[in-house]
């Protein structure tokens, strides 16, 4: 029995093993003088210099910054996107089918790269950095939107039409709750892209957000500050993406869990 | 005298098919429509309460007809009237059990009992009344909060069944509701159909590929020939009711019943296996062909 709960432990723990065993080896390197401490902070003074951001809030603010972005821009693409994939795909599949190449093409430009032009037209302030979210997470949702409407199984639509469902109805009670799922993807997809964009984006032009601490630091040589950016963006990416797939499971509860993540 | 509650007359219905280079001979012309003859010249008339089981071998075209019958799709030519009047339509007058079981997977079990019902506008704790009397009906009280995920094939056929019957239409359409069962689940469903076919009146048209299973439940074994699906026979079953016992599939009637319909549909079985294995030549024959026919351009050009 006592074994049991042992193995039970050991399994919970079996995730974490790498990351700690990883910490401990970051710890010890630049203490013992294996690489430059200048250039590779050990965890204990990032720990501490990122506990100093947080009781003067500076930490909080850049995060804050990002987020607010993020969720601004994505929550305009959702509101574009989705109900243009609706259109597209159930009303239109002709101009659909047309559109696709020349959207994938448009899918495909990096906001990134799209960053001076948007500076042209929308100046260095806060529209310009929601715009690369709107711009990087659109195509994925747009995509992955009109392709759901499009694969909703017609059997169930059949069934729908067997008990006099009209048209509106089977938009509102069949196509839209059954091509959810695939649009949450779309929309998971759309914010990992839009996350990693706006970080890049922040670099460049911006004045505070979780991008410009790195480019700030980077800027004062500031070694320790970079690292708490950086960790501080890995996490908030990470919670982002737990944030979406809670949002889904409880939006959309009638799946099956399936094991694999 | 039961009056008549449906009747179909000269149903012709084609299906509309790409043309396969060299083998044309499923392709037919019917007043102007060209393509594969999937319905024949069907000619049926159904009586108020009465059970009717479709039976006919694979690709004869019975979900085609109980499509048509549905209001689902519409005949090249011939109509299809319920109580006199011809059909233009789906309609909450006929219920549908689809091959598969066809449930919502986002609503809960009670909540696809209940999307009839909320096209008929009925309110909402009314529907919720109906929908836990008819899932008591099936014998699934206190699943109405799941979801069709967490059932087994059979509690889902059980669903289906009760969805189509909870807007009370007056005929039920199966669709090979229990092809996909174990035996066991089958027998217990099947007893169960009777039951509730008993109690509720309707006018039940059911397709199967069982025979046993039509002669058991149907009042009447129409079956149909390989495609075209036409009419072969239609065979009364004067086997007492209720059956509700299961020695009845081991009588000497059922026996009889069971020989007179096999001898009737063998041959249409053989039809239809033919066709399939010609399809499956011409397909051969057909992909054979492709090299010779990426040759041609290239010939033309030189020319
Ligand atoms: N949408 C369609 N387009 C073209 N041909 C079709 C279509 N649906 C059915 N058919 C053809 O019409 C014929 C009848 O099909 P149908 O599905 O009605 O057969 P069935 O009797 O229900 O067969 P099964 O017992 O296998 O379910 C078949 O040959 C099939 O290939
Ligand atoms: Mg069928």
């Amino acid at each position: 029995m006592a074994k049991n709960w042992l193995t039970d432990i050991n399994d919970k723990l079996l995730n974490w093993y790498g990351i700690v065993g990883f910490l401990i080896l970051w710890q010890i390197a630049p203490t013992i003088g294996l690489i430059d401490p200048q250039f590779i902070s050990p965890p204990t003074t990032i720990i501490a210099y990122a506990w100093t951001l947080m009781e003067t809030g500076d930490l909080f603010i850049h995060m804050a910054a990002s987020l607010q972005r993020t969720f601004l821009g994505l929550f305009l693409a959702v509101i574009t996107a989705v109900p243009l994939g609706f259109i597209l795909g159930g009303w239109f599949p002709g101009v659909a089918k047309f559109l696709r190449p020349l959207m994938s093409l448009l899918g495909q430009i990096n906001a990134f790269s799209l960053f001076p032009i948007f500076i042209l037209f929308f100046g260095i302030g806060e529209v310009v950095k929601i715009s690369i979210i709107y711009w990087s997470s659109i195509w994925p949702i747009l995509f992955t939107t009109i392709a759901a409407v499009q694969h909703v199984e017609p059997i169930f639509i059949k069934s729908a039409r067997s008990m006099g469902a009209g048209r509106g109805t089977i938009f509102f009670k069949v196509i839209l709750p059954g091509s959810a799922p695939a649009i949450f993807t779309g929309i998971r997809m759309g914010t990992n892209v839009a996350f990693l964009m706006l970080i890049a984006a922040e670099m460049i032009g911006a004045s505070a957000g979780l991008g410009w601490l790195v480019h700030n630091a980077s800027m004062n040589n500031v070694i320790p500050r970079l690292y708490v950016a950086t960790v501080s963006i890995a996490l908030l990416g990470m919670g982002l993406n737990y944030f979406m797939r809670w949002l889904e499971s409880t939006l959309v509860t009638w799946k099956e869990e399936t094991a694999v993540e | 005298m039961m009056s008549t509650k449906i009747k179909a007359e000269s149903i012709y219905r084609i299906y509309k098919v790409r043309n396969v280079e060299g083998d044309n001979s499923h392709i037919t012309n019917h007043n102007g429509h060209e393509g594969l003859l999937a319905l024949d010249n069907v000619n049926l008339e159904i009586k108020q309460g009465e059970f009717v089981a479709l039976v006919g071998p694979s690709g004869c075209g019975k979900s085609t007809f109980l499509d048509i019958l549905g209001g689902l799709a519409t005949p090249n030519s011939g109509d299809i009237y319920i109580d006199g009047k011809p059909v233009k339509g789906p309609g909450l007058d006929r219920g549908i059990v689809f091959q598969g079981y066809a449930l919502f997977p986002w609503r809960t079990i009670q909540h696809n009992i209940e999307f009839g019902l909320e096209i008929k506008g009925i309110p909402k704790n009314e529907r919720k009344d109906i929908a836990l009397k008819y899932l008591k009906l099936v014998g699934l009280e206190g699943f109405e909060n799941r979801y069709p995920y967490e059932l087994s094939g059979g509690m889902k056929q059980r669903v289906a069944i009760a969805r189509a019957l909870a807007f009370d239409p007056e005929i039920l359409l199966m669709d090979e509701p229990f092809g996909a069962l174990d035996a066991q689940t089958r027998e217990v469903l099947q007893i169960e159909l009777l039951r509730i076919w008993e109690e509720t009146h309707k006018t039940i048209v059911f397709v199967t590929h069982s025979i046993d299973e039509a002669i058991f439940l149907a009042d009447r074994v129409v079956i149909m020939t390989a495609r075209p699906g036409k009419i072969k026979s239609d065979i009364r079953i004067d086997l007492p009711r209720p059956r509700l016992e299961g020695d009845l599939k081991s009588s000497p009637e059922f026996a009889r019943y069971r020989h007179e319909l096999w001898e009737l549909l063998r041959d249409e079985v053989d039809k239809a296996e033919e066709q399939a294995s010609e399809n499956i030549r011409g397909a051969a024959a057909h992909q054979e062909e492709k090299p010779a026919a990426a040759w041609q351009p290239q010939k033309q050009s030189a020319v």
